[in-house]
């Protein structure tokens, strides 16, 4: 928010004007306040792509923390049914034994499995929106710095679709035949 | 036994859909995209592809054209499950000859029932 602030402050007419008139008062001349103006320009650009390289940087420590925590789900997850079906077959054939609880134990499982798919379309969006924000700070790059002058500069690709999760929460989506 | 080739390049989610379809009483095998599940066509039969859309190397859609142009697959049911719900990728998926358009997050039970009507 803090670059976005300077970008707007400092390619203004209004503040352009402003700055010129105190040029006057401190005695320097038009291409003074010129110079002083596109510096503020290239530190404010300098300073939005920081921010968007450590929003990217963060992005990937999330997927790693999502990733992370999806494995240790899992894990459980088939830990706990596996556990469920061996109790399930030394109860088998005992007279007093009554499955009806280990079903229903199955069943919560079974229920967790749509939720679990969170860690897919997480990395899915993660990835996405990083890719985007690459391409910006890449482009902001180009443009002000014009680092690729002699073509050396390697931008990263736009995403050419839109983001493909479009789900904002984990309901169970459509089924459609042909 | 019938047996389903389970394609998806996300670990967590071909486990999923393994653990959801072996419970069903299926025999599951798995790729890890189009290009493996391609690979794993050639060499057995199945009676019926569940993909993922977007993956690398090869994605649901040209995984679904190539398995259409093999007479053995011809008429094998090929369910598309993907986060995409645009109108434009269903029927490019319809076009390419998939059997269905499942989009995930998918219901275990759900799954299971658009099998059982499309499955030989």
């Amino acid at each position: 928010m803090a670059s976005r602030a300077v970008l707007r402050d400092f390619s203004g007419e209004k503040l352009y004007a402003h700055r010129l008139r105190g040029a006057k008062r401190m005695q320097i001349d038009d291409a003074q306040a010129t110079m002083a103006l596109e510096t503020a320009q290239l530190l404010a650009a300098a300073e939005l792509q920081d921010h968007l390289m450590t929003v990217t940087n963060d992005l990937d420590r999330l997927q790693r923390l999502i990733d992370d925590a999806g494995e240790a789900l899992m894990c459980h997850f088939y830990g706990a049914s596996q556990n469920v079906n061996v109790l399930m077959k030394l109860g088998e054939g005992q007279a007093a034994f009554d499955p009806s609880a280990l079903k229903k134990a199955m069943e919560h499982l079974g229920g967790a499995i749509t939720a679990l798919q969170f860690q897919d379309m997480a990395t899915q969006l993660i990835a996405h929106t990083n890719k985007r924000l690459r391409n910006c700070a890449d482009q902001l790059a180009r443009d002000t710095f014009a680092d690729d002058e002699d073509g050396a500069a390697v931008l990263d690709e736009e995403p050419l679709r839109p983001n493909p999760v479009t789900q904002d929460e984990m309901d169970a989506g459509s089924c459609e035949l042909f | 036994m019938h047996s389903i080739l389970a394609v998806d390049d996300s670990a967590s989610m071909r486990q999923m859909v393994s653990f959801t379809l072996k419970n069903a009483g299926f025999n599951v095998v798995e790729a890890i995209d189009g290009q493996d599940a391609w690979e794993k066509a050639g060499s057995r039969d199945f009676d019926l592809v569940l993909t993922d859309q977007n993956m690398p190397r090869m994605d649901g859609i040209s995984l679904t054209k190539k398995l259409r142009d093999n007479p053995k697959f011809k008429t094998t049911p090929i369910l598309i499950l993907t986060t995409e719900s645009s109108d434009q990728m269903k029927q490019a998926g319809r076009a390419a000859g998939a059997t269905g358009w499942l989009v995930k997050p998918f219901d275990p039970a759900k799954l299971i029932e658009v099998i059982g009507k499309v499955i030989r």
